[in-house]
């Protein structure tokens, strides 16, 4: 008889009960589809209010209406106008913004949906400006590389939304960062 | 407010902790073995040792008026502990599951426990005579992960538990012969065992540490690893509930809750202090620390020589040692549990263990 090692057999797969025959995203409410066109729409709706000076608002309306159900190019659109608000406002009154969000009904969910953003925004190797064209990654190479394709941009982008980012810990705390680690409304 | 009582009892995680009803007794759970201390003036020491799990024990209990000792492990193995002359006397639970035990706590009728574990299943045991032996009946849907917690009922036939599915459910653990038929309440009025009497989910879903009903039992309050605590009023069977109040919080993850009357929480977790929350169906706030700062030995570090400050840039590199938190606690809590309580049953004293292995007594 042919030896089995029976502490390498998947017992998960066996078992029709089991999470891996599961579906989770079942266990969560359903999300609200948002299409790319409806996004763009509101971007540039968005952008009115940012042109207008009411950066404060454009930021609010921005995240109140962040596509949870949408699909990468429509959460990708929504990214670049949140980025682009962001980098808008002035270091200085970035804490008089957050403050006043904060003290607002509902406004800690709000923040933690900023916190979202700035970690997605974070995790992008490239200015959010040029993410129309793809540098794509090199297998063999050096992820250096391709990085520094960004250049200057990407440091400054990172730089504002670092800023961002410890303005914002410094009024919600660290419990938004554990919130956007649990959360599955990405996005 | 009088200092709380720290008891320093080893250097590794306390995983839970129980006392007996007199306050004599506490049960810790220590890696494999469950360690017993007995009061003895104002410190606990170590008396007796309950070893017969082969993995981490995960969760203990003690019995406030049997005093039988509920443990269960990662080993998938539960043990009814009854003291005997010659000692603590193990009696096996059948559990039937094939993932670790993750959670115990006696039904307060005293007459059955349940297990929560990581086979997706909660098992509600209870003493078969005419065996002589601790069996179970399994709850099973609609859980679609691990249990972290349970939280009986003043009932003693509904049981709340925590999952990392993200949901806290409300169930039925009737167990026919054992249980008498309890009170219709807002939870349900016929409960057959396994009747889901409600699952409950906040938004940004983190799965659940710690749940707790309120001593009524007609609110159920849950902390999950977002921040959150979250308080759920029922309105009545097969009704949507009429209140879901969710405090989302500045702090780190809550592991654990307690309730203070109907209208205070007391809850610990990842920040490694107690903290206090008041409200009611109308909306619930963080109050703040229970702990108090300012307490005799750490407000004095901040006034340091000159000298001293040179000394310790010149032997570790830095002015201040920020190895000791301020809080009593030097790591995170897993457990808070009353300790002492009112007539009226509001909580006077508290205690809470956790990972820098003390147990804690604090005053309300």
């Amino acid at each position: 008889m042919a030896y089995v090692n029976y502490r390498t057999i998947d017992v998960d797969r066996l078992d029709p009960d089991s999470s891996i025959n599961f579906d989770t995203s079942t266990l969560l409410p359903p999300l609200v589809p948002v299409s790319a066109a409806d996004v763009q729409s509101l971007a540039g709706q968005i952008r009115q209010l940012l042109r207008g000076g009411d950066a404060e608002g454009a930021l609010i309306g921005a995240l109140q209406n962040a596509p949870y159900g949408g699909d990468d190019k429509a959460k990708e659109v929504h990214l670049a106008t949140v980025i682009e608000i962001l980098q808008s406002i002035k270091q200085a009154e970035m804490s008089p913004i957050l403050t006043r969000i904060y003290q607002s009904e509902g406004g800690s969910e709000t923040l933690d949906i900023l916190m979202k953003y700035l970690y997605k925004g974070m995790s992008l190797t490239q200015p959010s400006s040029v993410a129309g064209k793809p540098i794509s990654p090199q297998p063999t190479g050096f992820s250096q590389i391709t990085s520094r394709g960004g250049g200057e941009g990407s440091g400054q982008a990172m730089s504002v939304l670092l800023s961002w980012h410890e303005k914002l810990v410094e009024i919600a705390g660290p419990g938004s960062i554990v919130r956007v680690m649990t959360d599955r409304r990405t996005v | 407010m009088a200092a709380p009582e720290v008891h320093h009892l080893f250097h590794s995680p306390i995983a839970d902790h129980s006392f007996s009803a007199d306050r004599e007794l506490l049960a810790v759970a220590r890696e494999n073995n469950v360690e017993l201390y007995s009061h003895t003036g104002n410190r606990f020491a170590l008396k007796d040792e309950l070893k017969g799990h082969e993995k981490v024990v995960t969760s203990v209990d003690i019995a406030p008026q049997t005093g039988k000792i509920v443990t269960c492990s990662q080993d998938r193995n539960a043990y009814v502990w009854e003291p005997s002359p010659t000692g603590w006397r193990p009696t096996l639970v059948l559990l039937r599951i094939n993932r670790a035990a993750t959670f115990v706590r006696w039904a307060p009728s005293e007459r059955k426990f349940a297990v929560g574990s990581g086979a997706r299943v909660i098992a509600v045991c209870y003493f078969e005579e005419e065996n002589d032996w601790w069996v179970s009946k399994h709850l099973k849907k609609p859980i679609r992960s691990t249990i972290t917690s349970i939280a009986w009922h003043p009932n003693s036939v509904l049981l709340a538990a925590g999952s990392t599915d993200a949901h806290a459910r409300v169930f039925s653990g009737f167990i026919k012969g054992v249980d008498s038929r309890p009170e219709p309440s807002v939870w349900g009025e016929r409960l057959p065992f396994n009747t889901v009497c409600g699952e409950f989910l906040n938004g940004s879903a983190g799965w659940v540490h710690g749940c707790a009903f309120s001593p009524s039992g007609d609110a159920l309050a849950f902390a999950a690893h977002d921040s959150s605590v979250t308080v759920v009023y029922p309105s009545g069977p097969e009704q949507p509930p009429k209140a879901v109040v969710s405090v989302t919080t500045q702090l780190l993850p809550f592991m654990s809750l307690i309730w203070n009357g109907e209208s205070e929480i007391i809850a610990a977790g990842y920040d490694c202090e107690a903290y206090r929350l008041r409200g009611d169906e109308n909306g619930w706030q963080l109050v703040g620390s229970l702990e108090n700062k300012s307490r005799p030995g750490l407000a004095d570090r901040g006034e340091e020589s000159a000298l001293n400050m040179f000394k310790q840039l010149d032997l570790k590199g830095k002015a201040k040692n920020d190895t000791q938190l301020k809080t009593v606690h030097q790591n995170s809590i897993n457990t808070i549990r009353s300790y002492e309580e009112d007539a009226s049953g509001h909580v006077k004293r508290f205690s809470t263990s956790g990972v820098d292995g003390r147990v804690v007594i604090w005053n309300v």
